[in-house]
């Protein structure tokens, strides 16, 4: 049968992660839980809450001591309408995956029910929600892992949200001559059309009263 | 380095290949070989260009791979002498396969102007037609043709390969119809759609 | 001698794609590199957040639109978590049994390119044949050759149809005996051999530092799979294991292992797919009815607000990850936001640093051999 890691082992990683991370920073603002995916097998991951202030701190000790050596993914999303303490937020995902540089002509044989402790992979939330304002800024991982790099530029360039110490960045997906202050994915700058969206409520244009006629969507 | 916009083309001594052409041009009319030359020559060119479209090497999007698919051996467009040229100076079709962004929307256009005369354009799917599914996006254009002119177009999502080599046998068709005409002056020309009956 | 920058791209035969390399050499060698993306952006993430959980599935086939199938279902397993929605036994097989086929069609793309990047013209036309065959039984389960619109959140638009099993058993059965065929020509071909080997080292460490995933990091001698790591669908049933290739060199793995880490994988397809197929619940002759509850589950289409959603899929290419935030206007009828983690954006970076130090005529080589997709990096 295909290997796979077993639910015993991914809830005994998680919960070893989870009470790694509340012996290191507890009290300090940075909350962290297990929670479990809705769908495939459910596994569990580990979420974290973490204030800006404190990124840096806990971004080196996950790549350091807990093992976390993959940065996936960097998402800003932008909360007009959320809470004072809430108007952005960056949602980071991480990986732990079980990798070390191979020695040359050998084939080091993972079998996937064997690994244990920091072995077993792990998947990692980290949440900072930002406050309401025009200029979100977020200490930058890029020194702590490379993926880091390019997730940020195109957070930056789609967003809007800086990554304060981040070297050399650019636009990386619009234009480089886009406006300044041009980011696409904030809630203010709307889709082309995007108040006749009544054409996909209502393909047929059954609805479509005399009133529309010349109207082309 | 050039400014941008400046010819490239151009050497110095281009008025005098015009005056010579014009002294040509001049005694050719005078003794009406220009005319039956200009017959002959204009059929055979026609058919030598039209059974020989060679196509820029442009893959865009998802249907740059239904593009070579057609060049495969299933649906193989090499019998209708459709070939992919690397380099735009030597092609005579450029395939447009896929959405145009404001990033490559220059890009395109130099590669239309660098292609020289006869030359057509092919809009293939959705996206190089209309915008397709993008065509709400920042950061899309709403179809090729609001950039160069189109000659072809050919709808689907991707279209199949077969849709392609009509595509194709309706710009023969075209070419019959229009010859070596100058691409700007072929605005008026109705569209030409595959599968339009 | 000076130095020049030279620029390959947007329009260029090699580059898979339309992004711009640009390679700075010193007579022959390749000193510095840079890569542009962003000439295919088409703001997908922007455009997700006006479409119902359901319409977004055909933008995702469209990301990488070479491996349709694997990216859709990616996506879907996102939605289901935002949606908790449950996915009967049946339709994972056969979500597993179409990923599969997805991605022996999608490496035998890769080959069909990286052929004539070497040199090697055959290639393309044998592999491009081999290809019409997974997409014709590809195309009798979604409908159309390349963007199927299939997974649906909560099971399969429609199951397989009779016959179905047994077209895919005899010609994944001459699949295989034609990648012996591949095999023959080109691993006893000098030509190829000396293209490949000692070319585009890449260290496994530096990798996965980078967020390399996926047969490229695979080929270092790394075994790491999403589908055991953070285990998916049924891959745990199927008599199955990742392909992995033993490293030569601390340098790390060149283009040659990762020429074979994919021919492995087609052969590790292929006999996924015959597992699955006796194994699926229901028996591989049998089509149930359109939502019918064996191989679809009512999902619910409306995401509350603080409900998120988060998939990690092995994609042909790498770990492609889905993030979708609900809630929002519409009252959680469409994502609030959709965030995707394309593997192919953080791997073409580190591609264009891999190829410094070799020769100009090395990197079609090397750029062919991490398998870029334009689709999907420049979402």
């Amino acid at each position: 049968m295909g290997m796979s890691i077993t639910q015993d082992q991914n809830a005994s990683a998680a919960t070893a992660c989870l009470e790694a991370i509340n012996a290191r920073f507890e009290g300090t603002g940075i909350t962290a839980s297990v929670e479990h995916h809705s769908n495939a097998k459910k596994y569990a991951f580990v979420r974290m809450t973490c204030p800006p202030q404190h990124w840096i701190a806990l971004a080196k000790w996950m790549r350091h001591d807990l093992g976390v050596n993959y940065c996936s993914m960097v998402t800003g999303t932008h909360f007009p309408d959320g809470p004072d303490e809430r108007g952005w937020e960056v949602a980071y995902h991480f990986l732990r995956q079980p990798i070390q540089d191979q020695t040359p002509n050998t084939h080091h044989v993972i079998v996937a029910e064997e690994l244990a402790g920091m072995d077993i992979p792990m998947e990692f939330e980290v949440f900072m929600p930002l406050p309401q304002g025009d200029s979100p800024s977020v200490p930058s991982i890029q020194s702590i892992w490379v993926g880091a790099d390019w997730n940020e530029k195109e957070t930056w360039d789609l967003v809007g949200i800086r990554f304060e110490g981040h070297e050399n960045m650019h636009r990386v997906l619009n234009p480089h001559d886009s406006p300044e202050g041009f980011h696409p994915l904030q809630k203010q700058h709307k889709l082309r059309y995007h108040d006749h969206n009544e054409m996909y409520d209502d393909a047929q244009g059954f609805m479509r009263k005399p009133a529309d006629e010349g109207r082309v969507k | 380095m050039a400014e941008a916009g400046e010819n490239f083309a151009a050497f110095n001594s281009r008025a005098l290949v015009e005056m010579v052409g014009g002294v040509t041009d001049e005694a050719l009319k005078a003794t009406r070989i220009k005319k039956f030359l200009g017959v002959l020559a204009g059929r055979y060119f026609n058919w030598a260009g039209r059974k020989s479209l060679f196509t820029l090497h442009l893959g865009i999007k998802c249907c740059a791979i239904e593009m070579a698919a057609a060049a495969t051996p299933r649906f193989d467009g090499d019998r209708f002498g459709v070939l992919f040229r690397s380099s735009p100076r030597q092609s005579d079709v450029l395939l447009i396969n896929g959405p145009i962004t404001k990033k490559f929307a220059d890009k395109v256009v130099r590669l239309w102007e660098q292609m020289p005369e006869p030359k057509y354009c092919i809009a293939m799917g959705e996206c190089a037609i209309s915008g397709g599914p993008y065509f709400q996006s920042y950061n899309i254009l709403e179809g090729v043709d609001t950039v160069i002119p189109v000659d072809v177009y050919i709808p689907g999502c991707p279209p199949r390969p077969e849709a392609l080599i009509d595509g194709f046998g309706l710009l023969r068709e075209k070419i019959i119809r229009i010859g070596g005409a100058p691409s700007a002056d072929r605005m008026s020309e109705k569209p030409v759609i595959v599968g339009e009956d | 001698m000076a130095q020049m920058w030279i620029t390959m791209g947007p329009q260029h035969p090699m580059t898979h794609g339309l992004w711009t390399l640009r390679v700075k050499v010193d007579g022959e060698t390749v000193v510095d590199t840079e890569a542009e993306l962003g000439y295919i952006h088409r703001g997908v993430e922007k455009i997700c957040e006006s479409r119902d959980f359901t319409q977004v599935t055909p933008y995702c086939d469209r990301l990488c639109y070479v491996s349709a199938m694997t990216w859709a279902n990616s996506y879907i397993y996102a939605a289901e978590d935002l949606l908790e929605a449950d996915v009967p036994e049946r339709a994972e097989y056969i979500r597993l049994i179409s990923a599969e086929l997805q991605r022996l069609a999608s490496h035998l793309m890769w080959l069909g390119a990286f052929g004539p990047d070497i040199g090697n013209l055959t290639l393309m036309t044998w592999c491009m044949r081999d290809r019409e065959m997974f997409l014709d039984l590809l195309q009798e389960l979604g409908g159309s050759r390349m963007h199927y619109n299939y997974p649906r959140i909560g099971g399969v638009k429609r199951d397989m149809p009779i016959g179905f099993a047994d077209r895919v058993i005899a010609k994944t059965k001459l699949f295989e005996k034609r990648l012996d065929e591949y095999e023959m020509m080109l691993d006893e071909s000098t030509i190829w051999l000396v293209r490949l080997q000692g070319v585009g080292y890449a260290n496994a460490e530096e990798m996965v530092n980078a967020g390399v995933s996926g047969p490229n990091v695979r080929a270092a001698g790394v075994n790491y799979d999403v589908r055991w790591a953070h285990p998916y669908s049924v891959y745990d049933e199927i008599d199955w294991e990742p392909s992995v290739e033993k490293p030569t060199s601390v340098k790390g793995a060149d283009c040659y292992d990762r020429y074979r880490v994919r021919m492995e994988e087609m052969r590790q397809s292929c006999s996924m797919i015959l597992d699955a197929l006796n194994k699926i619940p229901g028996g591989m002759n049998t089509n149930y009815a359109s939502g019918d509850e064996m191989i679809y589950t009512k999902a619910p289409t409306r995401a509350p607000e603080g409900a998120t959603g988060f998939s990690n899929y092995e994609c042909t290419r790498g770990a492609s990850q889905f993030y979708i935030q609900g809630g929002g206007d519409g009252r959680g009828k469409n994502p609030y936001r959709l965030s995707i983690r394309s593997p192919m954006f953080i791997t073409i970076p580190f591609v264009a640093k891999t190829m410094i130090g070799y020769k100009i005529a090395d990197i079609p080589a090397i750029m062919g051999s991490f398998d870029p997709c334009i689709g999907e990096t420049d979402r």
